[in-house]
């Protein structure tokens, strides 16, 4: 027996099962049993010979072998290994050091902090709490205004679940059947947008009205220069390279300094001229090197062609199964660095992108200058605040950076990159403690990697598995020292390890009971029921859009994004090749949309868990007045969002072709 | 032996279960990571990675269930419940454990476990690659993992029925948050002041507070501490 109407019914019992508070994830596994019960109810079976017990059997293991929702653990290990290791405190430090010069300086710095962080994570209550007792009274003392120090670590903090690597696109990429990589490269646009939005927004705020956020006095941002540093300055602006080079030459000038002093200063300071030249050279090497084409006699037709099936493979996929493996088919069987056919190379004949050669020589002459005025420039304070961000937020920055960046340009699978990353936070964790040994079991990793990566004769192999081999050997030696002997990382591991298993159970039984309860919605024709409903309204797409928004906000006042994704995501889904909406575009809308939810008043609870760590004399309606400009800001960019599909769509076409 | 001491072994048999497989996720990340070495750089992938990483994932979180069911980490759709008195809720939660969660996870013990017999019977290999590894132990997880969940649903009804009864949530075991990283974070900090350290050891009760969208100087935590 089954009956669209059953369907429907299953449908409006769902929200209000919901709101009865009862675990979700046993909610939907109720509900489809009971309903599938019903469906495969035949009178000549036993009870207990139901298909609907079978059913429940299938679906948990198609769960269980789901390669998208393999990386949620090790995404969340990662995150909440970095969580415990870095330090937030002192990165809040020295960003805020490093822009103690632009207005409104302690907002814009507790933004960025709560984005970087909650990138990491991809939980917000944490960093709101975090950042409400490192950010907020530092503000407040400084005189800034309640709202828009309290906007500044709401917003950043809502940011953080959007922001790549995040949680919820992959939740939303095995819903939905997309790929993760598509997802990811879709939504750094948006997400850089928003963050470039409010960081403007607050620096008009204070231009416009300068008692908003008072210049802080100067004793607090004060650096202090050692006193060698000081002798090496040079003239009446402080300058500090010129002294630095010439006592390279000179050790005589450093008087009671060590000359390994001098070299460690040096090496920070030019940092940041490194990071650049490897950052251009991958550009380079990834265009030049990675995208040219296999065999020069294949004719263009045929990679097009080539390239083609394997976008429509992965569009057809169910459940997100096939994409990782046409991926890794794409990228993975390929060793690194010889000359893999990657879709952008098979979607353009010729592998070089038009205008490469001037586009690249001209960002590299504008990043010369930049670097160049960068260092004429520089005192004896900006090396100490060099410094000081060379060791709280590079690290951490460089790791998440290849991380996403591995996963965006097609070199490793979400999987993989994600279990690197893993491998990486450990490594943070263990330089933290273990600064000299996990130099050592760098260097020593790094030459037996970089050997053994000489089987390939390949420049570019041999430079990353160094990479890794340096990886490995200094997250190995660190952690094998500790867990030997002092064991006083045990603690932070542990940590990590358990609530990662408790995230991953919640998040991944959630999904087994939204996959029981689809099963049977479908099994019922309640899905049918709904697509011809919808279109018998006959909405515009945009109509259409408009509407899929609004419930989705609303929906997301009480509930939390895991439930919205994982139970309301399906039944939009099918829907959308009605109205010609990318279901990429729909994920990151859908993603940048929960962002306003969330910090919409009255409900947002970002505001509350803000409260509890704000002095008394901050009320909760100041909190939510000084929210409501970021979702209005988040519901400006959806607009622009729906637009102009390009600022979304663009990354994704760029990298995989379309 | 009173009710509160069986309550808290089963808890506890559940909480080491899901804190033993817990462990997976190291193995996994580095299963992972000497794949990805071996791959790109020595050109020898292993042919039976994917049902490796996937017997890990898969077992990790399906044994994590009735650890994070004891731990009251399974999400909720708090946003009215959190606001009822502990009777009401706990009148609730009895009915629908009966109702939702015993069919569910009776089905995931007693079909589960036909289904992994069958595959034990016909010696199941996956078919990933041609020659793929067996999983029937793989299968066999699902019965084992639903009749711990279901152990600690047993228990979960009992704490309903005493909260019933007297009024108040009995306790839970004590372990390890999302918002303890506040804590471990200001003990290592330098630049915050005393009055912040002070308000940060309250992280728990300010995320209680939270989750049911009030102050702090309500709202008891769920479950307590033992």
């Amino acid at each position: 027996m089954s009956d669209p109407m059953l369907g429907l019914t299953m449908l409006g019992l769902i929200v209000a099962a919901i709101m009865m508070g009862f675990p979700t994830a046993f909610t939907l596994m109720g509900m489809g049993m009971l309903f599938g019960a019903l469906a495969f109810f035949d009178p000549a079976q036993h009870w207990w010979e139901n298909r609907i017990f079978d059913l429940m059997v299938q679906r948990t293991f198609g769960a269980m072998n789901n390669d998208t929702l393999i990386s949620i653990p090790l995404f969340v290990f990662m995150g909440y290994l970095i969580e415990r290791s870095a330090l937030v405190d002192r990165m809040f430090r020295a960003v805020q050091l490093a822009f103690r010069r632009l207005p409104a300086s302690l907002a814009v710095t507790t933004l960025l902090v709560c984005a970087f962080w909650g990138m990491a994570s991809g939980i917000v209550g944490a960093v709101v709490v975090l950042m409400g007792v490192i950010a907020l009274r530092p503000m407040l003392n400084a005189g800034y205004d309640v709202r828009l120090a309290s906007g500044a670590i709401t917003a950043g903090g809502t940011l953080g679940i959007l922001i790549p690597p995040s949680v919820m696109l992959i939740v939303y990429a095995a819903v939905a059947g997309q790929s993760i990589v598509k997802l990811y490269a879709a939504a750094m646009l948006p997400g850089f947008f928003l963050a470039t939005m409010y960081i403007i927004y607050i620096m008009g705020r204070a231009i416009l009205n300068p008692s908003l956020a008072p210049k802080l006095s100067p004793e607090l941002y004060r650096v202090p220069v050692p006193d060698w540093l000081v002798r090496l300055e040079i003239g009446p602006e402080n300058r500090i390279v010129g002294g630095l080079l010439l006592a390279l030459a000179r050790p005589g000038m450093l008087q009671d300094a060590t000359y390994l002093r001098l070299l460690k200063n040096v090496a920070a300071a030019l940092l940041p001229l490194l990071l650049t030249i490897a950052l251009f050279s991958l550009a380079w090497w990834f265009v030049l090197v990675r995208n040219a084409p296999v065999d020069a006699t294949v004719p263009p037709e045929m990679m097009i062609e080539r390239s083609v099936d394997i976008q429509a493979s992965t569009d057809l996929s169910t459940p997100g199964d096939e994409d990782e493996e046409s991926s890794t088919t794409e990228a993975g069987a390929v060793p690194l660095g010889t000359t893999a056919l990657s879709p952008a190379a098979g979607a353009q004949a010729d592998h070089v992108p038009e205008g490469f050669y001037t586009q690249f020589w001209g960002f590299a002459a504008f990043m010369a200058l930049l670097l160049g005025y960068y260092y004429w420039r520089m005192d004896g304070e900006q090396l100490e605040i060099l410094k000081m961000l060379t060791v709280s937020v590079v690290p951490l920055a460089v790791l998440t950076l290849s991380v996403l960046g591995a996963i965006l340009f097609g070199i490793t699978t979400a999987t993989e990159s994600a279990g690197i990353g893993s491998i990486g936070a450990m490594y943070l964790a263990g330089m933290q403690r273990y600064p000299r040994l996990a130099l050592w079991g760098t260097l020593i990793g790094a030459v037996i990697g970089a050997s053994l990566g000489t089987i390939q004769h390949n420049t570019m192999t041999i430079i990353i598995s160094g990479v890794l081999g340096g990886l490995f050997g200094g997250a190995a030696a660190t952690w094998g020292r500790d867990l030997l002997g002092p064991l006083r990382m045990l603690d932070i591991l542990r940590q990590s390890v358990f609530l990662t298993a408790k995230t991953t159970a919640m998040v991944c039984w959630l999904f087994v009971g939204s996959a029981l309860f689809s099963a049977v919605f479908a099994l019922h024709g309640g899905q049918q029921l709904i697509e011809q409903w919808v279109l018998g309204l006959n909405l515009t797409p945009l109509q259409f859009m408009i509407v899929a928004q609004l419930i989705i906000f609303i929906l997301g006042w009480p509930l939390e994004w895991t439930e919205i994704i994982v139970i309301f995501i399906p039944i939009f889904i099918p829907l959308l090749a009605h109205f010609d909406i990318d279901p990429v575009l729909f994920g990151t809308m859908v993603a940048v949309n929960l962002q306003a939810a969330f910090l919409s008043p009255p409900v947002a609870m970002s505001a509350f868990y803000l409260k509890g760590v704000a002095p008394p004399h901050v009320t909760i309606n100041q909190i939510f007045a000084g929210m409501m400009p970021y979702m209005l800001i988040v519901i400006l960019l959806l607009a622009i969002m729906y637009m102009w599909p390009g600022m979304v769509l663009f990354l994704p076409e760029f990298l995989y072709g379309r | 032996m009173t009710i509160q001491n069986v309550l808290l072994t089963v808890d506890r048999i559940s909480a080491w279960s899901g804190k033993l497989f817990a462990w997976l996720i190291v193995a996994l990340a580095l299963v992972v990571g000497v794949e990805v070495f071996k791959r790109y750089i020595l050109n020898a992938p292993t042919p039976w990675i994917f049902d490796l990483n996937s017997m890990l994932y898969g077992t990790l979180f399906m044994m994590c269930g009735a650890y994070a069911l004891a731990q009251n980490a399974h999400v909720r759709g708090d946003f009215l419940y959190g606001s009822m008195r502990p009777r009401t809720q706990a009148g609730l939660d009895l009915a629908l454990y009966i109702l939702f969660f015993i069919p569910g996870i009776v089905a995931l013990v007693y079909a589960g476990y036909g289904y992994a017999e069958l595959s034990w019977r016909i010696n199941e290999h996956s078919n990933v690659t041609a020659d793929g590894p067996p999983i029937y132990h793989f299968k066999s997880f699902i019965p084992i993992a639903g009749a711990l969940v279901l152990l600690q649903g047993f228990v979960e009804i009992v704490r309903c029925v005493v909260c019933l009864r007297t009024g108040e949530w009995p306790a839970r075991l004590k372990d390890v948050e999302e918002i303890d990283v506040v804590g471990t974070q200001i003990a290592n900090s330098e630049y915050v002041d005393t009055e912040s350290r002070e308000v940060a050891s309250h992280s728990r009760d300010i995320e209680d507070a939270a989750k049911h969208r009030g102050s702090t100087e309500s709202s008891p935590r769920h479950g307590g501490k033992p």
